[in-house]
Parts: C-alpha cells; sequence; structure tokens
C-alpha cells in the first residue's frame, strides 16, 4: 500500500521527500479542492525534482468544465502525455473523451468526488482508461473493502484531512461580502454552526466548503493494507506543516503495537472524526421502500 | 428580406416539450390537465427525491397507461448514485419498467446506462446530477446511447446553443424552479450535518440554513443577516422565445414536492406562453402578469442566473426559511352545473363574501366578485375558513373539474 499525499508548498515536498510514494498536484484554472495550484511551467520544475526522487505523480484535473476551458484542458493534458505521469484525476467526462479521441496514453483517475461510491461504476469508467478510482469519503469502510475486492481499477482512499463537502461555481462568500458592504480579504473563512466551525474558500473557480472535523483513518490502515488497499491520501490542506510530517510519521510506521496511542496522538492535535468509515448515510424512502 | 427571415424562422421552429413534475398520481393528472406534455416521476427506488410519495411500479404502470391515453409520457428518475448494495436490485428494476412502457429514464450513475443496454429498451436521458456542461462531454454520453442530456444548470446560452449544434442530442434544460446553491452532485451538506445522503435522495437543504460567516481570524462578520448558502429560485419565463429559438428539445420545470397549486400554475403560465409564441411568433409579446402570477405562487424570488450570466450576489437569499405558505390558492372546483349555474367548490384557503377571485384552467380564466356563498345544504355563510370545506357559489359562464381558484391581486 502506498502513501500518496496533498502537499501545501513546495517546501512541503521537499521537507517530506523520503516519507511518501505519490503526490497530486493541482494546475492553475483547471483544479478545485487544492491547498495550492501550479502554472504548468513551475510544475515542470517540480515535475523534475520529483521524478527524480521516482515519486509518482498524479495531476487534478477536477473541475467541472465549460466550453471555453476545453482549448486549455486539451493544451494541457497533451502536454502531460508526454510526461511520465501516473494518472489524471478528473470530475468531468470530458476528460474521458479527449483521452479517448486522441488516444492518449496517460491513464486517469475516476475521481468525482462524492459519486465514485460503487465498483461497477468504477468498472464502468476502467473500460474507458480510468486504472485508478479515487473513493468518496462517505462510504464506509465495509463498502471500500467490497469495491476492493470487485473493482478493475487501483483505488485511492483518503484517512486523513478535512473532507470537501460543497463545491459551487458561485462566489459565495464575495457575494455576502457585498450585499452586506463589508470588507474582509480572508484567504479562509469559516462557517459556524452549533459550535461546529467549518472552513470555506471562495476563489477563482468559485466557493468550497470543508467538513468541521479532520478525518483520523489511522485505525483503519492495517486493515486497509490486509485488503490491498492501493492508495493511501493524506491532504495538508489547513494543516500545520511540523503537524503534517508528524502525522505522516505516524501513518508509515503504524502498526498493531501502536495504532491505539497514535490515534490518541492525531486525536489530541486536532479536531477530529473518523468521517463516514463507521457511519452508514441514511437512504430512507418513506412510502414503499 | 425581414420577412423572409421570419418565415424561414417560422418553418423551422419546433415547439419544445413541457415537462413538468409529478410527487403522485394527483398532481401527475394536474400536471397533464394543465398543459404538461411529459412528466417525471420517481420511483419508490432509486429516485433522488425521497421525501416525494414516490410511485410503487403498480402506479408507475397506471400513470403510464393514463398519460399514454392522452398521447403524453412518462419519464421516471432512477438517478441516485448507487452504492455496491444496490447493484444487485438494480436490473430486475430496470426490466419491470422497461415492460411497463415507460418512455424513458432518467439516470445520472453511468454504470445503468451499460445495465439498461444489455437488459432493456428503456431509452435513457442523463440527469443533470451529471453536470455535463460541454460538448466533449455530450459527446462521450450521446456514443454511449443517451438520447437526451438534462444539462447542468451552469451552462449558459451559449454553451446550450454550442452543445447543441454540435452534438446533436437532445438537450433538456431547467425553466423554472428551486436551484441548488452548489454544482449537482457535488454537495454532500446533507450527509455531513444530518447523516442524510443528498446523493441518494436525502437532501435536507443544508444550503437554506443560516450561519455565522467568520473572517481568517475566527472573528465573525456582522452582516444585517446570518450567512446562507441559499439562492433565489430560477426562471426563465423571459427567455422561453431565445429557448424555442436556439433548438432546446425540452423545458422542465422542477419540483416532485410541490403542491397541485404550483405544478397547475406554473405549468398553465409556461403552457399558455409556449404556444402564444410559436402559434404566433410575429405577434408574441411578453406579458408581465405571467411574471407576476409566477412569483405570487411561489412566494420566492425567481431569476435566470447562470443562462444570462446574472449569477451574481443579486442571485442569493438571505432571508433564511423566512418564506410564507401561499395563500393565493384558494380552491379546486369539483363540478360544475350548467342549468343553476352553481360551482362545487373544495377550499384550500379562507376566502369570503366579498373576495374578488380568479379560476383557472387550461381552457378557463374567469374572474368574479363573490357576492353570495352557500355551505353543503345551501345554507348562506359569509367565510370559507376549513380546510377541504364543501361549498358552492354562482358563475354564469362555465368552468370545469379541477380548475383551480386564486384570490385576484
Amino acid at each position: 500500500m502506498k502513501i500518496m499525499i496533498i502537499p501545501s508548498s513546495l517546501d512541503m515536498i521537499k521537507k517530506l521527500i523520503n516519507k511518501f510514494d505519490a503526490i497530486m498536484i493541482g494546475i492553475e484554472n483547471m483544479s478545485v479542492n487544492m491547498p495550492n495550484f501550479y502554472s504548468y511551467e513551475d510544475f515542470l520544475d517540480i515535475y523534475k525534482y520529483l521524478k527524480e526522487n521516482k515519486k509518482e505523480i498524479f495531476i487534478v484535473l477536477n473541475k467541472n468544465m465549460h466550453n471555453k476551458d476545453l482549448d486549455n484542458l486539451k493544451n494541457i493534458m497533451f502536454k502531460l502525455d508526454k510526461l511520465d505521469i501516473t494518472g489524471i484525476i478528473y470530475y468531468d467526462i470530458a476528460l474521458v473523451n479527449i483521452k479517448l479521441e486522441n488516444n492518449l496514453k496517460t491513464p486517469l483517475v475516476w475521481g468525482q468526488e462524492h459519486l465514485t461510491t460503487n465498483y461497477m461504476t468504477s468498472n464502468y469508467w476502467n473500460s474507458f482508461g480510468s486504472d485508478y478510482t479515487l473513493v468518496s469519503n462517505e462510504i464506509t469502510f465495509h463498502e471500500i473493502i467490497e469495491m476492493k475486492n470487485n473493482s478493475l481499477s487501483k483505488l485511492i482512499v483518503t484517512v486523513f484531512g478535512y473532507l470537501p463537502m460543497f463545491v459551487s461555481e458561485r462566489h459565495l462568500i464575495k457575494n455576502y461580502l457585498k450585499t452586506f458592504n463589508l470588507n474582509d480579504n480572508s484567504k479562509i473563512n469559516y462557517i459556524e454552526n452549533k459550535d461546529n466551525v467549518y472552513p470555506i474558500v471562495d476563489n477563482n473557480n468559485g466557493t468550497i466548503a470543508y467538513s468541521s472535523h479532520i478525518l483520523n483513518g489511522i485505525d483503519y490502515i492495517l486493515e486497509m493494507r490486509e485488503h490491498d488497499i492501493d492508495y493511501v491520501l493524506l491532504n495538508s490542506f489547513l494543516v500545520d506543516a511540523y503537524k503534517f510530517e508528524e502525522v505522516l510519521d505516524m501513518f508509515n510506521n503504524v502498526n498493531d503495537k501502536n495504532r491505539q496511542k497514535f490515534k490518541e496522538k492525531i486525536d489530541k492535535m486536532f479536531n477530529t472524526d473518523s468521517g463516514f468509515l463507521n457511519k452508514e448515510t441514511i437512504y430512507k424512502v418513506k412510502k414503499n421502500d | 428580406m425581414i420577412d423572409g427571415i421570419k418565415k424561414e424562422k417560422k418553418n423551422i421552429i419546433k415547439k419544445p416539450e413541457l415537462l413538468a413534475p409529478a410527487g403522485d398520481f394527483e398532481r401527475l393528472k394536474i400536471a397533464l390537465h394543465y398543459g404538461a406534455d411529459a412528466v417525471y416521476i420517481g420511483g419508490s427506488l432509486f429516485g433522488l427525491r425521497a421525501n416525494a410519495i414516490n410511485f410503487s411500479l403498480e402506479e408507475i404502470e397506471k400513470s403510464v397507461k393514463y398519460a399514454h391515453s392522452l398521447n403524453k409520457k412518462v419519464y421516471v428518475t432512477v438517478n441516485i448514485v448507487l452504492h455496491n448494495k444496490e447493484l444487485k436490485a438494480i436490473e430486475s428494476y430496470l426490466k419491470k419498467l422497461d415492460k411497463i412502457g415507460v418512455d424513458a429514464i432518467i439516470i445520472s450513475d453511468p454504470a445503468i446506462i451499460k445495465i439498461a443496454k444489455k437488459h432493456t429498451s428503456l431509452e435513457l436521458h442523463l440527469s443533470t446530477q451529471a453536470s455535463t456542461l460541454n460538448i466533449e462531454a455530450a459527446k462521450f454520453f450521446k456514443k454511449q446511447g443517451i438520447t437526451r442530456i438534462v444539462l447542468g444548470r451552469e451552462a449558459n446560452r451559449d454553451e446550450i446553443k454550442n452543445i447543441i449544434d454540435e452534438v446533436g442530442i437532445e438537450i433538456e434544460t431547467f425553466i423554472h424552479g428551486a436551484m441548488c446553491s452548489s454544482i449537482s452532485g457535488r454537495c454532500v451538506l446533507s450527509n455531513f450535518f444530518t447523516l442524510r445522503d443528498s446523493n441518494r435522495g436525502g437532501c435536507s437543504q443544508i444550503c437554506r440554513w443560516d450561519f455565522d460567516l467568520l473572517n481568517e481570524k475566527k472573528e465573525k462578520l456582522e452582516g444585517e443577516k446570518p450567512f446562507t448558502f441559499c439562492t433565489k429560485d430560477l426562471s426563465q419565463l423571459k427567455y422561453i422565445k431565445d429557448m424555442i429559438n436556439d433548438g432546446i428539445t425540452s423545458f422542465k420545470i422542477e419540483g416532485r414536492m410541490r403542491s397541485i397549486y404550483y405544478i397547475a400554475t406554473i405549468v398553465g403560465i409556461y403552457r399558455k406562453v409556449i404556444d402564444s409564441y410559436c402559434n404566433q411568433i410575429e405577434n408574441y409579446e411578453y406579458n408581465l402578469r405571467d411574471e407576476q402570477i409566477l412569483r405570487n405562487c411561489a412566494n420566492r424570488d425567481a431569476v435566470s442566473q447562470f443562462y444570462d450570466g446574472t449569477n451574481d450576489y443579486t442571485c442569493q437569499y438571505y432571508n433564511g426559511r423566512t418564506e410564507i405558505s401561499n395563500q393565493d390558492f384558494l380552491g379546486i372546483i369539483l363540478e360544475y352545473n350548467k342549468i343553476n349555474k352553481l360551482v362545487k367548490v373544495e377550499q384550500r384557503n379562507y376566502f369570503k363574501v366579498g373576495d374578488v377571485i380568479e379560476i383557472f384552467g387550461p381552457n378557463t380564466l374567469e374572474k368574479v366578485e363573490l357576492k353570495e356563498i352557500f355551505d353543503e345544504y345551501m345554507n348562506n355563510i359569509d367565510i370559507v375558513r376549513h380546510p377541504k370545506q364543501i361549498v358552492y357559489f354562482k358563475i354564469s359562464n362555465e368552468v370545469f373539474q379541477n380548475d383551480l381558484i386564486r384570490i385576484k391581486k
């Protein structure tokens, strides 16, 4: 099982270079839900460094694409296809069509956030060149394992970090500030409800809201390894770099003896929960169910 | 020259389908009665409105027979995001829908394409949940056998037209109703706040909740009203003409959980506008009173948003959950007696002698001042205050069963 990270800075990449196997990188104007975004030119420098260190690179092109984005999208996909990229993470199906119509070799990663919930759909996208699935954060550990046992694709499972729960093309923070004539230049805002505080970011691509708690899935790592989960993903968004390194060390070194201690340690460092790994969401139909 | 263009335009215009929601058989009948060409309904399984009173297979069969008897269509939503445990049941469900003869199913999870193609002859429409916004994605789904795409609500007019021209697939777009604040499918606020799965029919509309907004130091930003994700409703009434000219196949009204009054009013107004444009292009004029009726019906502001590029701060709703229930809807016509001119009415909201009312239906629009009202035993009464109370009053012109009564404003 490989360790994948979403870094917050180039410094972080360099500091942690010996502590991960794979990495996700966001590209300017093409990605959402990432702590930062690189121009293609800046990415090339990072690419060189990562390849020298034999890392797998996953590029995130996961925004919803409009017609006006397609030229830029094709341009980037064609350029990436000349590099050694392990996978391109997509949300919009335009990427599947572009890959198929142009016989691009770079594998895709079916990464439709909350929709990647079953093995049959994973296998459907696998038949169109998606060799990987970035698994939804809203399914249980049991469902993930069942998906693994029946999927043709390699699975990437998030085990640490804030979880995205809302993506919009609307600028909800800017709209609020403008409506009520308020000044605020925060890069990150928060919304509060019943003592829970949720990070919310309004940037060029729209608005994204995140969970109030950080997912701490270290308790599940050994079972994931046992069931041959291919990648576990740790997201550094809004986490102090030194704390993230500490967390990464624990995920790298967890075993039967220390896992409870590590879990408690991470729980003390952050406001954590185990997301939906042990909580099934309700699917309820009032009548005739 | 201008006449020539007009003539040419008249020849190529295709009247779009008016597609209405139906939460149960009564609403389905009302939607079709008031002019919908087709309705979309949810089955008891695999639909995305868990709180709507969904249709059993028997009810779907009854609905299809009823709609087909009027030369109209029924589409069934099978648009939840599937989990592993649902995979086994989906095949037999699709086979049953196929056997019933539904006109299409509306799907969002593409795994269903493969199953439906292999085991049924069902026509497949792609749900707005798939957020299709560009020609590449539309081309892909066309190749897989999707015959119609319900575009993402974020598509603007140029994008819609471009997809129609470049891909050559039937396009359906929303024309009226509530809007998700998020990109469809990219919101799981319900999952996090209430453990109800928004992509499997459990949306609990967290977007309408009030929140405090804090800055990066976690200090409260004091607006006059609390922060919400909530946006105004959608109304495309003033763009119907452009949408018809651009060749959109189907105009969809949102709201399987809406009342019969809402459905009758919205369907009736759009039916009238579509017909009046298609039947007399040169003489068509936009009617502000239609817009007013739509606004009064929902008690929420409705604007165009992404279609015309006005999706800015003016589209936000900061009133929280304060919208009041609609009091305009007064009752339903049960019968009309041509001999004594008495109309029999079932009450829905308070009304009284002296009120000026409007009776409307597919072929009815009558303004009446209520001079006398009678109870079930033909006693004079002044006020009709009880829900579902049966009353009578006189009206000289004929009105029809299922016509509705609203207060005249």
